[in-house]
């Protein structure tokens, strides 16, 4: 699959939006309502799914799907 | 033959509850949902029957314990027992309310047993529904609302031809996923990390109590100790009052903007309300912990699935005075944040490590206070029952294994209500009345004025 859209898939579980669906200027409290314990699962779940390790100071700095993607792609790029 | 799993971290604190208390009435969880209109009691009774096919986590039975006390989980194919019709309508609704009360103080003892009860109720001045005693290693309060909304969900679709509800997500499932996640040395490995370095930056906590200083002082005296941090938790007569504050809408209101306002979370703000009190009540004491129960359910599954997800876990954070109101906060939502993304981790083991390392007592504790804080109200949201009353309520079970649990709910009409269950043993309902006016007076000035400084507030109040 897709790494964009496998990591949207992901998103798509805690959210009432299909994955095909996110865009990359959704934020992920306002638009997609996730609560602050929704988040930082979610934060987990990419560690643990990707086998990633994230910064969790520039991680807690992310508001969109887009900075979220960003984050990602350059964890796995790098 | 069954399968068996071992139990979720969130389990393994109801049991490990109940072996230290040795009763389990510690774990009971009851609720009464009911609406002022008639019911068919036939076709409520297959709507129960099919949500217990629906909801796995109604059909889960314990093993017998081993050799070492351990327990195992495992799902069986059909709920046996019997959803009788009971009849209140000779009553008031406070004397049925009473009587279901005391149901809720009965133990489900026992191995290998529905650890689930459910009966059908009929009430006074019209009102229809049901009661449900069960084990709260089963379910939590999240998934209680979802279970009871299901179930009417079910019913107005075969009364009145509503829409069927949407499949639930499969507690089997949802259960292998955890244990799996639970399992995993990587996660466990950071989960780990964050929990002793929590402890290797901040030492030993210190303990706080609702009556201030003297509580800690005996629990030195006692164990001969003067530099002890712990205090005592009671163990034996843990008969458990419930003294419950309700907040009108409009100042619920200015608390939720506030938050609203300022990215914070209600849990946030809460918490800051409480351990400011703990801190004014405990000479200025900078080092406060209080245990902090979420309820880790964020993905679609985990919402729908049922079982029990609710854990605690120790919200500890050192505010000095001069520290403003609303960097207080953020202080605060910054640790949970933390603590959210490492909730996977089994709580007992930070309890563990502490003993290890600091040689407690048996028996002491670092926290007096526990907080829940829970957004879903009891509500059937259905739209075959609008502007129906409801008449619901959770009946406590009795027995307190914490010297203070408040939970904080919104109520039907905007406002929100604080319920302070309370340990008689140790507490007085003059305790919980100083608690809930301090933290109100401590949380409306903080609001008003967020650059004050917490001594200033504290001060102020």
């Amino acid at each position: 699959m897709d790494r964009t859209l496998e990591f949207k898939e992901l998103i798509a579980q805690y959210c009432d939006v299909a994955a095909e669906d996110l865009t990359e200027d959704m934020r992920f409290r306002e638009d997609l309502d996730f609560s602050s314990l929704g988040f930082m699962s979610f934060l987990g779940d990419i560690e643990d799914t990707f086998d990633v390790e994230l910064d969790q100071e520039q991680a807690l700095k992310v508001i969109t799907v887009g900075d979220a993607l960003d984050m990602f792609n350059d964890l796995v790029e790098a | 033959m069954k399968k068996e799993y071992e139990l979720t971290a969130a389990q393994n604190m109801h049991y490990q509850w109940i072996r230290e208390y040795k009763t389990q009435q510690v774990s009971g969880v009851s609720i009464v949902a009911s609406i002022k209109s008639p019911l068919d009691f036939g076709l409520l009774k297959k709507c129960i029957e099919l949500e217990t096919e629906r909801y796995g986590c109604l059909r889960l039975q314990f093993t017998k314990p081993d050799k070492k006390g351990n327990i195992k989980q495992y799902i069986v194919d059909k709920y046996k027992a019997d959803i009788p019709v009971k009849d209140f309508t000779g009553m008031s609704l406070k004397e049925a309310d009473d009587i279901m009360q005391s149901m809720a103080y009965e133990t489900l003892d026992g191995d290998d047993r529905p650890m689930c009860e459910i009966m059908m109720v009929r009430l006074a001045e019209g009102y229809n529904g049901f009661f449900i005693h069960m084990d709260h290693r089963l379910i939590d309060s999240c998934g209680i609302v979802v279970m009871v909304n299901d179930i009417m969900q079910l019913y107005t679709h075969y009364r009145f031809g509503a829409e069927y509800p949407q499949d639930l997500a499969d507690f089997e499932k949802v259960l292998e996923n955890d244990l799996k996640k639970a399992n995993s040395e990587k996660r466990f490995a950071k989960d780990k990390k964050f929990w002793d370095d929590q402890l290797d930056a901040l030492g030993e906590p210190l303990y706080s109590d609702i009556q201030g200083t003297k509580v800690l002082e005996a629990a030195r005296k006692k164990h001969k100790n003067p530099k002890l941090r712990a205090a005592d938790i009671e163990r034996k007569e843990l008969f458990v009052a419930v003294k419950d504050y309700v907040l009108e809408p409009d100042p619920t209101k200015w608390l939720m903007h506030f938050c609203m306002n300022h990215q914070l979370s209600m849990t946030n703000l809460l918490l800051l309300g409480i351990r400011t009190y703990l801190q004014k009540v405990n000479d200025g004491q900078e080092d406060i912990t209080i245990e902090n129960f979420i309820s880790r359910r964020s993905t679609h599954d985990e919402w729908t699935s049922g079982g029990s997800r609710t854990i605690m876990f120790p919200c500890r954070t050192v505010i000095s005075e001069d520290t403003d109101f609303l960097s207080a906060a953020y202080e605060i939502q910054n640790i949970q944040n933390k603590i959210y993304m490492h909730s996977n981790y089994d709580p007992a083991l930070i309890v563990e490590e502490m003993r290890k390392r600091y040689k407690t007592p048996a028996d002491t504790s670092y926290e007096s206070c526990y907080l829940t804080y829970q957004p879903m109200p009891v509500r059937m949201d259905n739209p075959f029952l609008k502007d129906i009353p409801m008449h619901s309520k959770w009946f406590a079970n009795g027995a307190a294994t914490k010297k203070m649990y408040l939970t904080v709910s919104h109520t039907e009409n905007g406002g929100m209500n604080f319920s302070y269950h309370y340990q008689t043993k140790c507490l007085t309902e003059k305790d919980m009345e100083l608690l809930y006016y301090y933290m109100m007076r401590i949380l409306f000035k903080g609001i008003a004025e967020p650059d004050m400084t917490i001594g200033e507030i504290i001060k102020a109040v």
